[in-house]
């Protein structure tokens, strides 16, 4: 190598490390672009040649303070000095490439870091030596020192590396055992039983330690049982003596696994027990048991299934360029992960769809594995678009207007697991014939379909590997309890007259109601028709009816009179702190309250006074002719809110003349407690005409004797006032 | 915006600098190439995350979390503990709690009495799962979902314990989990928002919800959760203005997004274009919302299945049977909250209740799903935020008792999408006091929801202030165990 060639070799080494270096530093950042990603995988190619050739030079190196001096020595030292930048350079290569391949996904951990750091020391370490070896220092010791070193490096890498590709311990694997069994390769005896046996019960059943006679390590030694006789009654476990031995309490002598032991679990136990009532199989697959069958639901829960790892295609991705075509507002299309060619596709508006949003997909035909057209209007025609999609899994077609005829269609489909066809309409024969195509079916679903209950029964007969889902399907026989009827007013207080207008979110309910208070009868009761108007107080009982249903609890809506409205209202004395709701404006705001704290309508509506009296002056710009005060009042003795002991109505006739008392009435005290209810108490007095009037309601002073609180003050709580 | 200004000037300075340097440097700026954040600041790339596409092959696609607010005591629900009757009225031995913090409305109690379920409990199904017999749904679907009752958590009371669970921190100001999914996986249906949140509340004593629990966090406000409301708009302003036609509001929304273009290329600010999309978005909605929250045409079946209350808006019967709409829709993550389940006293009474409202409904959602097909690509969730004492605070009478907030257990169930069906897992003591076997944190449990959904938690990252965020934050395993 001449000088130019060699400095450029050796700038290149340099800029390696910097570049190195400059990795390493920001590495948690980099992504690399994808044209350098096939530079990152050509690093297991790579890397052959550093190592051989390290392997060389270090060999060469090992013995080079042994040899005479000699012009043969003197020409091969040149060639070694150029192997070695050489060498550098392709460790340097080989390390960045690495990097780039690290940054692809599955790599990681501490193999990783180890194959990282150790590759770095070396690329250092080697391409160092090139310019230490000339030096002074570098005689024999230091000399071998440093190939030790670069040694060592050498070979954690390399099997840092090795491990990385080929998994931990991979050159020792064959004296390992266990691996994961995978659901679709698991035996009911190899995989469920046996390993119970092995772990709780052989260290003392094997044939060289025979306790009790028995051996539990071979299927002939379970199946002749030991001193006791027979292990089990296939079918019976309850007469079993295998279960008999681990059921019985852990004190008695002859409980299994003895003292001491480790137990059997609950879950162990249980397994045991369904392999024996299964009639104790020692060939049958995990999936080769019925669907429902206890011990296939428990093996479900302990193996995964290995298609759960499959997200590796064999097929090409789509080009971005042609999925970004497709895509739309309608139509999303999306890979299934990343680094996945498969697609899913999900097509919505059904005012937006026709046949051609299908046709179109033929573009990504191959990789689209998920499809869900559920509630477009797709026809058996459609199904011939969707028979292309070679590698669909899962098909969505619920809701749709295909027929079973159609479905025959999919026989291409030789991938697909699972179809959904609720709300479709499906019939036994085609549909049975369709089944028959579709090999690698799982799951199908057909809720809300013309099948009957023995069609899927016969199904499920017929498809044993197949899950028919049938779905939810009233039979009557647990009948439910409808909810009351509503009120579409929003307010049940009005100045002349109000339409009554109870409803039901249920179709074809029927509702019964009682103005007069009586309790609602079934069949004599009225049925609302919806024409009925209210022009007093009223309060209305309610109930819904329905075949097929059990008839509703009772509704009870009051309905309010208020013919006349003052211009403004004052609040004389305080209100509590606590209940002032909207002030002034609550007690003519149409908004009547509630029981339950919670609701908004408890807190914004409900004015109370405790320490002082309720008073008001309502004001009226023209003189009104009134005859009922009424306060809408909640009672509810048991939390102390008790009706007032009074209420005074105080009228002027005039604005300037003063107050007079127009009419007092004391309110009974409640004599035992009693359930809360809410109520109007209406003060009646002479017809007389008000231009502004005073009311105070005075809350109970004293609560009476009977009450946990008595002697105290109560509370009076109201939410609205009526006047006419 | 600031950080954009400031990203600009460094993208400036950092060429100008490349440029001059030679050949050393020269590599680096080679290697700059394959740092896409040195550059644009992107942080998605380094997530290893491009929109709609998850990290690996998911189970579910889609999630519906029924969160019970409140906290559901685990004693009345799905975790049997016989021995509480056994010792009933009896204290709380001192060496089960051991140093544990009470809350504030128990620590000054001055016994402990343990309170036996009032309700009973039976095995059900072929996996024997015990269940008590105030969900009498529940109870018939116990094959189809997986019981976790070993979950426990950090916070003590309702709101940072919502938030953490729902955030992966207590404090809030992070996006929540439907924000993070919408971030991660994308729209399945473009025409719908990816998270939405339904509310409803039960008799029993309530705790709020806020919206920041639906909150897009430093995430792009188009992860925002849309919160559906019951009455006759259920969208808010998204109808529109009266003498509208819908082809003058095409042409306005383009003539605007024209304007909002000259402004995102003077400013740059990516909120605009967020704004844009959202626009667009909810145009799209006008068509497609009305049709899901449309609940007229559901058959007679469906009505019964899910019980008389899923036609009453606003019920948590009828969130569920929307949930399963929207969900079936496309929507990635449809978060219901029913209120009331906080039984610090009147348990009996009230949690009998809050199960009534909610037991059928769950448990036809879960029924409803699997007959089309739609349970194995979906994730459903149902619990609350902690559990709660087996001791009684208050007054412990045979017929009434209330249950403090108790963080160091509590039941959950899941369904679905990538869970093993007909499983119980975890284990409390005796006492119902303490996890004594394969304990679930509350960032195990977010881990696992994201792993099910083909996202790896460590790998779901956002960088905000000059910090990497993730839901579970610096811990978090997936619970392999539970994965089917």
């Amino acid at each position: 190598m001449n000088k130019k060639w060699r400095g450029i070799v050796e700038q290149c080494v340099l800029i390696s490390a910097v570049f190195l270096v400059f990795l390493l530093a920001f590495e948690d950042q980099i992504v690399v672009p994808v044209w350098l990603q096939s530079f990152g995988r050509l690093h297991p190619l790579v890397l052959h040649f550093p190592i051989v050739l390290l392997v060389l030079l270090m060999a060469w190196e090992f013995f080079r303070f042994n040899r005479e001096a000699s012009p043969w020595i003197d020409t091969a030292e040149q060639w070694v000095s150029d192997a070695w930048i050489v060498g550098a350079t392709l460790t340097g290569m080989t390390t960045i490439f690495g990097l780039f391949l690290s940054k692809e996904s599955g790599y990681s951990g501490d193999t990783l870091f180890w194959h990282k750091w150790t590759a770095v020391s070396l690329f250092i370490v080697f391409s160092g030596t090139y310019w230490l070896r000339n030096l002074s220092f570098y005689h024999k010791l230091n000399s071998r020192l440093l190939i030790g070193l670069i040694s060592v490096l050498l070979i954690s890498t390399g099997h840092f590396g090795s491990e990385l590709t080929h998994g931990d311990g991979f050159v020792l694997e064959p004296f390992q055992q266990g691996k994961q069994i995978y659901l679709e390769d698991a035996l009911v005896f190899e995989h469920m039983i046996n390993p119970i046996l092995q772990n709780k019960c052989v260290s003392c059943h094997n044939p060289e330690k025979k306790k009790g006679e028995l051996d539990l390590s071979s299927k002939e030694g379970i199946l002749k049982g030991g001193k006791s006789g027979k292990l089990f009654v296939t079918g019976k476990p309850e007469i079993s003596l295998l279960l008999e031995r681990i059921h019985l309490p852990l004190e008695d002598k002859k409980h299994m696994p003895i003292s001491g032991q480790p137990q059997l679990t609950d879950e162990e136990k249980m397994i045991l027990a369904l392999w024996i009532k299964g009639n104790a199989t020692f060939t049958k697959k995990v999936l080769e048991l019925p669907v429902t069958d206890s011990l296939r639901i428990i093996g479900n829960t302990l193996f995964n299934s290995v298609l759960d790892e499959a997200t590796n295609y064999d097929f090409s991705e789509a080009s971005q360029e042609t999925i970004d075509e497709l895509t739309n507002e309608y139509r999303t299309i999306a890979k299934l992960a990343k680094n996945s060619p498969a697609l899913r596709v999900h097509i919505f508006n059904k005012n937006e769809f026709n046949s051609k949003k299908l046709e179109e997909l033929v573009a990504i035909k191959k990789q689209i594995v998920f499809l869900s057209v559920a509630k477009m209007p797709v026809k058996d025609s459609d199904l011939l678009t969707i028979a292309q999609f070679e590698n669909l899994e899962r098909l969505e077609l619920n809701f749709s207007n295909i027929t079973a005829k159609g479905l025959l269609a999919l026989k291409t489909l030789t991938h697909l697991k699972s179809i959904s066809l609720s709300g479709t309409q499906m019939n036994y024969l085609d549909l049975q014939v369709a089944m028959q195509g579709l090999k690698k079916l799982q799951a199908i679903y057909l809720w809300d379909t013309p099948l009957t209950a023995d069609d899927l029964k016969a199904l499920s007969a017929k498809f044993k590997t197949v899950q028919i889902i049938g779905g939810f399907k009233d039979d009557g026989k647990n009948p439910l309890k409808l909810n009351p009827p509503e009120l579409r007013n929003t307010s049940t207080i009005f100045d002349t007259e109000a339409p009554l207008t109870l409803f039901h979110t249920i179709k074809g309910v029927e509702i019964r109601y009682t103005m007069d208070g009586t309790p609602i009868d079934s069949v004599k009761s009225a049925i609302f028709d919806g024409k009925v108007k209210i022009n007093s107080n009223t309060r209305i009982r309610a109930r819904a009816f329905k075949a097929g249903w059990i008839g509703s609890d009772e509704a009870v809506f009051e309905y309010y009179k208020c013919a006349i409205t003052p211009d403004s209202v004052t609040v004389v004395l305080p209100l509590n702190r606590v209940h002032k709701a909207n002030g002034p404006k609550s007690f003519f705001d149409r908004d009547l309250g509630t029981f339950s704290a919670n609701a908004p309508a408890w807190a914004n509506f409900w004015t109370g006074v405790r320490n002082n009296d309720m008073e008001l002056n309502l004001n009226f710009k023209t003189p009104k002719t009134i005859s009922i005060v009424s306060l809408r009042i909640m009672e509810e003795l048991t939390t102390g809110i008790f009706p007032p002991q009074s209420i005074e109505i105080w009228g002027k006739t005039s604005a300037n003349g003063p107050f007079k008392r127009i009419h007092i009435m004391k309110v009974p005290v409640p004599k035992e407690t009693r359930f809360h209810e809410l109520y109007a108490i209406d003060v009646k007095f002479k017809p007389t005409l008000f231009s502004e009037m005073k009311i105070i309601a005075k809350p109970l002073e004293k609560i009476p004797q009977w009450h946990g609180a008595k002697d105290k003050r109560a509370l009076l709580l109201v939410d609205e006032i009526f006047l006419n | 915006m600031e950080k954009e200004i400031l990203e600009h000037g460094l993208n400036f300075n950092r060429r100008r600098f490349l440029s001059t340097m030679s050949l050393g440097l020269g590599s680096v700026a080679l290697g700059s190439l394959m740092i896409p954040g040195l550059l644009n600041g992107g942080d998605r790339e380094e997530s290893g995350l491009t929109p709609g596409i998850p990290h690996f092959a998911p189970k579910a696609k889609r999630v519906i979390y029924l969160f019970q607010n409140g906290a559901p005591s685990q004693l009345e629900t799905f975790d049997y503990k016989p021995k509480l009757c056994e010792m009933y009225g009896m204290d709380l031995p001192p060496s089960v709690r051991g140093e544990q913090r009470l809350t504030g409305m128990t620590a000054n109690q001055a016994t402990f009495p343990l309170a036996a379920s009032f309700a009973n409990f039976k095995q059900y199904g072929k996996s024997g799962t015990w269940i008590s017999d105030i969900m009498p749904y529940t109870s018939k679907i116990v094959d189809d979902i997986c019981v976790v009752r070993s979950m426990y958590t950090e916070a003590i009371n309702h709101d940072p314990a919502l938030t953490f669970l729902q955030t992966g921190s207590q404090q809030g100001n992070r996006p929540s989990m439907g924000a993070w999914l919408s971030y991660g996986l994308g729209n399945e249906n473009k025409n719908l928002p990816d998270f939405t949140v339904l509310l409803s509340r039960g008799i029993g004593n309530g705790q709020g919800v806020y919206s920041k629990l639906w909150s897009n966090g430093f995430l792009d406000s188009i992860h925002q959760g849309v919160q559906f409301s019951k009455g006759e708009d259920p969208v808010l302003y998204i109808k529109d203005p009266a003498g509208m036609a819908r082809g003058e509001r095409r042409e306005m929304l383009d003539q605007l997004a024209q304007l909002n273009q000259m402004s995102y290329e003077e400013f740059g600010d990516p909120e605009i274009t967020a704004k844009v999309k959202q626009y667009e978005m909810a145009y799209r909605m006008q068509t497609a919302v009305p049709e899901v929250m449309d609940l007229s045409k559901e058959s007679d079946d469906i009505v019964k299945l899910y019980g008389p209350d899923c036609l009453v808006p606003g019920t948590f019967a009828a969130n569920c049977l929307l949930a399963r709409k929207l969900s079936e829709n496309g929507v990635r993550f449809v978060q219901l909250y029913h209120q009331g389940w906080d039984q610090h006293g009147n348990l009996p009474f009230e949690i009998k209740s809050q199960a009534k409202d909610v037991d059928q409904a769950s448990a036809a959602l879960v029924t409803d799903l699997k007959q089309r097909g739609l349970l194995d690509e979906t994730l459903v969730i149902w619990g609350g935020e902690f559990g709660r004492t087996s001791y009684s605070q208050g007054k412990l009478t045979p017929e009434n008792y209330g249950r403090d907030h108790h963080p160091r257990c509590f039941s959950i169930w899941m369904a679905g999408g990538g869970i093993k069906p007909g499983m119980v897992y975890g284990e409390t003591d005796e006492l119902g006091y303490n996890i004594i076997k394969n304990p679930v944190h509350v960032h195990d449990f977010q881990a696992t929801v994201l792993h099910t959904l083909g996202l790896n938690h460590e790998k779901l990252i956002f960088k905000h202030l000059g910090r990497r965020y993730r839901l579970t934050d610096i811990s978090g395993k997936v619970v392999r165990d539970i994965l089917s």
